[in-house]
């Protein structure tokens, strides 16, 4: 059993170059440690840049200047003279000075490559406490990167200044990873906790990960909520969001949510359905019957008995929640919600019946336009 | 008979010309990031070259018992023709309502929207086919401050 850390395993466990044996208990030892796990990142992180290092290739010049060297290596002592005439970097310093100037090159070439990729830092400014920035602890101001880690306890807040174009409050007991900082993608994943988001920006280029899908900013304002499994809610005080999960086995599945609603997430199955913060109780608590068991289709007795509680219980308002539930009910069903928001709100021109039901997403799309009117 | 095909013909007048009119909506309806941050948006219906539409809006209010008047600037929408977003400029204090006044090819279009604590409050608003008189934003600000439409 390791009672060591295992940072030197690291690298050679990622390359899968360990035995089962070893792998076994490097594993078990970071399901314990999460230092390990940080470092594991950090390493993880560093060997992905190098993938993304252009080859260069070297001037003929330095493998001629190797080649004599080697010669000069297996040579017999000589005299002065003759050493001095046959060793050509001793009576040419220029060929050091080449060789230098070239590996600074790569070097420097090497630098800037990995700095672009990984964007810029932004400052952090804590609140509370005293959290934690890539492992060490703020105490005023400090900077985060692409690839680092922001984590806050219970008694700790911060604040993330994303680029320019907005800000990130940090919750206690938040652990946040920066995924991307560059100016056409600010990219954060959110492992546990909760964060206050305030973007001015033009949208989709903030987005915040989680084990649910992605909040991808349409210009808004919000707070985002996830427990460790990566069940959480998503609330929107401004502007609007969309959350966008890649399904495995499913088709893909989108939230908008706009200010005053909010959004249920899971891991397992996605974004749920959004409803506006005041809307009845009891169409909240159907909604929850919804998706998180059934994966969202295929609804069981139970949660058919929900959504005629969801549509009774509907306002013009509701409309949000009744034009997401059209995609993610089984036909019969479909009908009754189309049924319903048609009785709310008068359908616009363009949008049938027919390509409704069979979810054309021009008609949703254009449903969606007018809907958003009553939202 | 004559008065029959007059009333008929009269009937049909109304029914076939759309009445340029007001529709409020929350800053998502105009699908552009730029009035997120916007009190609400509105477009006008009824009018076939919106782009030559005169929209205006003041913002009316009641504060410590004074009747005050805030001049507005009406935001267009470029992707859009015909909407436009209303940012607020009036202050926190008191109690506020938006007067809408709007003239398409000689119709008229008018609407009080009361501004309530977490926004405007749509189910209060009311919409007119020309502006809205003194008494009429009196009456809304009246309710409002009664907390009628908060």
């Amino acid at each position: 059993m390791f009672t060591r850390h295992v940072w030197r395993q690291l690298a050679a466990h990622i390359d899968g170059e360990l035995s089962p044996q070893k792998a076994g208990q490097v594993e078990r030892h970071e399901a314990q440690c999460a230092e390990c796990r940080a470092e594991r990142e950090q390493i993880g992180f560093g060997m992905e840049m190098l993938d993304h290092l252009p080859p260069v290739e070297p001037p003929d010049a330095i493998w001629t200047s190797i080649e004599s060297a080697l010669q000069e290596h297996r040579r017999p002592k000589r005299s002065a003279a003759w050493r001095l005439e046959s060793r050509p970097f001793e009576s040419n310093p220029w060929r050091w000075a080449f060789a230098a100037t070239f590996v600074l090159a790569v070097a420097g070439a090497a630098y800037w490559t990995l700095a672009r990729h990984a964007g810029t830092r932004w400052d952090v400014v804590r609140i509370d406490g005293a959290p934690v920035v890539n492992q060490k602890a703020i105490r005023g101001e400090g900077r985060i990167g692409a690839g680092e880690w922001i984590e806050t306890d219970s008694g700790s807040r911060a604040t993330v200044k994303v680029g320019e174009i907005g800000s990130v409050e940090v919750e206690p007991n938040t652990r946040l990873r920066v995924v991307t900082a560059r100016p056409g993608e600010h990219r954060l994943a959110l492992a546990r906790g909760e964060i206050r988001a305030k973007i001015s920006a033009p949208p989709r280029l903030f987005f915040v990960d989680t084990a649910s899908g992605t909040a991808v900013d349409l210009g808004c304002e919000y707070t985002l909520d996830a427990d460790k499994d990566g069940s959480g809610l998503l609330r929107v005080t401004k502007g609007w969001v969309s959350f966008q999960w890649k399904g495995t086995g499913w088709k893909d599945l989108e939230s908008l949510v706009p200010a005053g609603a909010s959004c249920r997430l899971h891991p397992s199955v996605g974004p749920g359905i959004p409803y506006f913060d005041d809307a009845p109780e009891s169409l909240k608590q159907a909604l929850d019957a919804f998706s998180f068991e059934r994966a969202g289709f295929g609804f069981d007795k139970a949660a058919y008995g929900a959504l005629d509680v969801v549509l009774a219980e509907a306002r013009v308002r509701d409309t949000l929640t009744l034009w997401h539930l059209l995609s993610r009910v089984q036909n019969e069903d479909r009908a009754r919600v189309y049924d319903r928001i048609a009785s709310l709100t008068p359908v616009p021109q363009g949008v049938s019946r027919e390509q409704a039901l069979k979810l054309d997403p021009e008609t949703l799309r254009r449903w969606k336009d007018e809907l958003a009117w009553t939202w | 008979m004559l008065r029959l095909c007059i009333a008929v013909c009269v009937f049909a007048a109304f029914a076939l010309g759309q009445e340029f009119k007001f529709t409020i909506g929350s800053p998502v309806a105009s699908q552009d990031f730029q009035m997120k941050s916007a009190a609400f948006v509105f477009r006008t219906e009824g009018c076939a070259e919106p782009a030559k539409s005169q929209i205006g809006a003041t913002a009316e209010g009641l504060v410590k018992g004074a009747r005050r008047s805030v001049a507005l600037k009406v935001t267009a929408v470029a992707s859009k023709p015909g909407v436009y977003a209303v940012f607020q400029a009036w202050p926190a204090e008191g109690d506020w309502v938006v007067s809408l006044k709007g003239a398409c090819a000689g119709a008229n279009a008018g609407a009080v929207i009361p501004i309530g604590a977490k926004g405007f409050v749509r189910e209060s608003s009311k919409f007119f086919p020309r502006p809205a008189t003194d008494s009429e934003i009196d009456a809304a600000l009246k309710a409002l401050a009664q907390g009628e439409n908060k």
